[in-house]
């Protein structure tokens, strides 16, 4: 262990670059606009399946919580304000074979250092399939899946998780890939 | 939400025979909730599969992430991808900075929430 002598001047980051403690952020800015703090789901216990197939002979699904675009519901291009009428309340599955168009402006990303105008930063559907192609993934799932961002846990718990799992179920996936916005 | 979504759809695969991986930017969202893989990126929340018009950082995250799926020796395994998101860090600074905020600006704030909620009941409803 290497030590730092009084006087030196050590070669440290920044104190605030450290990654974003967004539970605190958020707890500490809906107190200020007057609502109840949130309770962010919190487990012990955590699964864990080995991947067993060799992942150069593995089928792999793509999750996504991107919402499809909806003509008529407002501005949901690069840079959009929160649009909650694009939001999606049920699971959804589009074909990989083409490019889908999925948006994010029904979601709290970074507006003020993003806009969400390369697909590729929220939906890696390109780079896997350059993976699969490469001989690294053995198949990409014919569809990838949607699921909603719920504020309910016991709606994603109850409803929207089962669902997910039926649909990889179907489509004989090994493992999959998920991809919050 | 959406990484404690992701979360809760890890959780439930991985407990029914799918192996999983995240990628993602909230560590400690995702970190609370418990999740078998991670693949952490210290980008804006927005990027969680690599940099914009940035084909190399995207490649990059993703064969990272592909590496946790493959060698995670356990549950709650999470791997920090080295790419920067630019020089600075400041960025990390403002998000959701109560500094910046006037009395004024708040209440315009909750304002906007109220109606965000409205709209989004109204659709939930509808669906």
């Amino acid at each position: 262990m290497t030590t730092t002598a009084p006087g030196e001047k050590a070669a440290f980051a920044a104190e605030y670059d450290a990654p974003i403690p967004y539970m605190q952020r958020t707890r500490d800015y809906y107190q200020v606009l007057g609502f109840n703090p949130y309770r962010w789901a919190h487990f012990v216990e955590v699964p864990f399946t080995p991947l067993r197939t060799p992942l150069s002979r593995a089928r792999l699904a793509l999750i996504t919580t991107a919402a499809p675009f909806q003509p008529g519901v407002g501005d949901q291009g690069p840079g959009a304000a929160y649009n909650a009428a694009a939001k999606f309340y049920q699971v959804y599955s589009v074909s990989t074979e083409s490019v889908p168009d999925l948006r994010i402006s029904h979601v709290g990303y970074d507006r003020l250092h993003t806009t969400a105008a390369d697909i590729n930063t929220y939906l890696p559907l390109a780079r896997m399939k350059e993976t699969v192609a490469a001989g690294r993934i053995g198949a990409l799932a014919r569809r990838l899946h949607g699921v909603p961002t719920n504020r309910s846990h016991r709606v994603t718990i109850e409803t929207d998780t089962p669902e997910l799992r039926r649909r990889c179920r179907e489509d004989g996936v090994d493992a999959a890939v998920l991809v919050p916005s | 939400m959406c990484h404690q979504t992701v979360s809760l759809a890890a959780r439930h695969l991985e407990a029914n025979g799918i192996s999983t991986v995240i990628m993602g930017c909230a560590k400690d969202i995702v970190e609370h909730c418990g999740v078998p893989r991670f693949l952490f990126s210290d980008f804006p929340l927005g990027n969680s599969a690599g940099r914009p018009f940035d084909v190399e950082s995207q490649a990059q995250t993703l064969a990272l992430a592909l590496r946790v799926l493959e060698t995670a020796p356990g549950a709650r395994t999470t791997v920090q991808s080295p790419i920067r998101w630019s020089e600075g860090a400041s960025w990390k600074c403002d998000y959701l900075d109560l500094a910046k905020l006037s009395p004024e600006k708040i209440a315009e704030r909750r304002k906007e929430f109220d109606e965000v909620k409205t709209v989004a009941r109204a659709k939930r409803e509808a669906s």
